[in-house]
């Protein structure tokens, strides 16, 4: 069915350094390893034997794909999340799964990715090789497969460990959603905690303390999305996003400011987990800023609301999903939370990046 | 066996500045502080000093100190416990982070002594007590904090840490009180025992 090319080169001139590559549990990854040479191949071959099924390649330059419908999807993503790896997951995970996401919130079914390797030299090929085991274990949970890739290696303090770039394609197999289609009188619902992946990242980083109780959200959601737009007529499910980067903030800012509408949310109903109140508080962050890498935000028609919820609540991510707030007519775009007393806050949008490099 | 130990955090030279830049006002506080540990040893308890060294070669430390000098080198002399307050009874547990259960022997140590309630002291209060603090909790301990005990350069650093261990974690007492609870008892109460009882 498909074709496929998995290269790799090197950023720097690494004859010398061929011999330096260490062989046991104490093997790093050396600029030989992306010169392109019989080094670059055996890394490759490492790769795809590690990728195991998920990898469909054939070496070659292109992967030639077969789709069932002319209606792609089709995206990119880059990720730098550090640290490379953590209690529950690491960024071979979420390299698959935020590209397999960012297609399952269009309302694309997603099929192939691509995956490409920015390494640093000195890496230990333990740690590579266990990022790409990550990576094939989530593929295998979307149901998808990973068609081509690449790899670079260049010098030490040239990049942090590894870079991941993955590129998805997904096929639309019915109408897509859009935020275009948000309308005042909709519901607005999240599927799980927010703010559990970033908490339990910055815990890591510091040592906090809370990496242990609060653990990365990090999920492919594409079969809880399936089922939520199997179940209801089309059109119901106005527009989803998964809460990353900027947070739930980002997400309701960028609806109201499509749509020119006002949206209202209450305090009380966010599912928050405790300790990661607790550590939000404690490092005097907003949790509606924290990126997350398994939580979906859904604008749906209130008659199917309920019937939204419940299909959330049976998929292991969407336990804990609830209903936040609804959409407004409004004369200009605004987000405003209803606080435990009852008083309305204007939730303003984050100007900058409040905290770098957790996807 | 004790019932409670007292963590102290980074009690170690090269931190004394963050208690008090005044030599003589930094010896006042260091011997209060000893009154409570001496009391704490009197009562049959243990003291743990949590002593941060970093590893220089950890990635994450490197990161956090980007452009400046990594504090915390093992071996240098700065790095070394406070004397006057380390006991030969005393336990030295070595951590590498904010809170002095992240990968360390700690959570081990307590169990085996026995250690159900801990009281968390040292510097900063809004750092590595608070950390400490709140990872004891997570862990099942009843977490107790003198609030005479914590230090921060900044006073305001100290009342908000304080506000929230309270409001979380934590039972705030001065330290007196704690003495007080330990003469009379071998344990102290839970967050919130006292008032449900």
């Amino acid at each position: 069915m498909t074709t496929a090319h998995l290269q790799s080169s090197s950023g720097g001139n690494g004859s010398a350094a061929a011999s330096a590559a260490r062989q046991g549990p104490g093997e790093t990854v050396v600029l030989d390893h992306g010169t392109g040479a019989k080094l670059s191949r055996e890394l490759v071959e490492r790769i795809s034997e590690t990728l195991g099924d998920t990898y469909v390649g054939t070496m070659e330059d292109s992967a030639l794909l077969e789709l069932p419908t002319n209606r792609i999807a089709f995206t990119t993503d880059s990720f730098v999340v550090t640290p490379l790896i953590f209690e529950n997951g690491d960024i071979g995970k979420i390299a698959v799964c935020g590209t397999v996401n960012d297609l399952a919130v269009s309302g694309a079914r997603p099929l192939y990715l691509t995956l490409s390797l920015i390494i640093e030299a000195g890496m230990p090929m333990a740690d590579l090789l266990k990022v790409v085991a990550s990576a094939r274990d989530a593929a295998r949970l979307a149901g998808v497969k990973i068609v081509a890739g690449d790899t670079k290696v260049v010098g030490k303090g040239e990049a942090d460990q590894l870079f991941i770039n993955t590129a998805g394609v997904g096929v639309l197999e019915r109408p897509s959603v859009s935020v275009r289609n948000v309308r005042p009188g909709q519901k607005i619902l999240l599927s799980g905690y927010i703010g559990n992946h970033s908490i339990h990242l910055l815990s890591i980083r510091e040592g906090l303390g809370f990496e242990r109780n609060v653990l990365s959200d990090c999920a492919p959601l594409n079969h809880m999305i399936d089922a939520v737009l199997r179940s209801v007529p089309a059109g119901k499910v106005a527009s989803l996003r998964d809460v990353t980067r900027g947070g739930l903030c980002a997400v309701l800012h960028e609806h109201a400011r499509a749509v020119n509408c006002a949206i209202r949310f209450e305090k009380k109903a966010l599912p928050i987990l405790m300790e990661a109140a607790m550590a939000a508080d404690m490092l005097g962050i907003n949790v509606l800023h924290l990126a997350n890498e398994g939580c979906l935000c859904l604008f749906v028609e209130p008659d199917v609301a309920d019937q939204v919820l419940a299909i959330l609540r049976e998929d292991p991510c969407g336990e804990n999903a609830a209903f936040i707030g609804e959409v407004e007519a409004s004369s200009r775009p605004e987000v405003r939370m209803v606080e435990l007393d009852g008083t309305l806050t204007t939730i303003e949008e984050l100007y900058g990046a409040e905290l770098p490099r957790l996807c | 066996m004790p019932n409670v130990a007292v963590l102290t955090n980074d009690l170690q030279y090269e931190f004394t500045h963050k208690i008090s830049t005044d030599a003589q006002e930094l010896d006042r506080m260091i011997k209060q502080f000893n009154v409570f540990l001496d009391g704490i040893r009197a009562a049959s308890q243990v003291v743990v000093h949590l002593q941060l060294i970093h590893d220089p070669n950890d990635p994450q430390v490197q990161r956090r100190y980007r452009g400046r000098a990594i504090p915390a080198i093992g071996g240098t002399p700065g790095n070394q416990l406070i004397a006057d307050v380390v006991h030969p009874s005393d336990v030295v547990v070595v951590k590498g982070r904010d809170s002095g259960f992240y990968e360390t022997k700690l959570h081990d140590t307590l169990q085996d002594l026995g250690v159900s309630t801990v009281v968390v002291t040292g510097l900063q209060t809004h750092v590595c007590v608070q950390t400490t603090a709140a990872d004891a909790f997570f862990r099942g301990y009843k977490v107790w904090v003198p609030e005479d005990c914590v230090f921060s350069p900044k006073p305001e650093d100290t009342k908000r840490a304080l506000d929230w261990m309270a409001g979380y974690c934590a039972t705030i007492a001065p330290s007196s009180e704690i003495l007080a609870r330990l003469s009379t008892s071998d344990d102290l109460p839970g967050r919130g025992e006292e008032a449900a009882a």
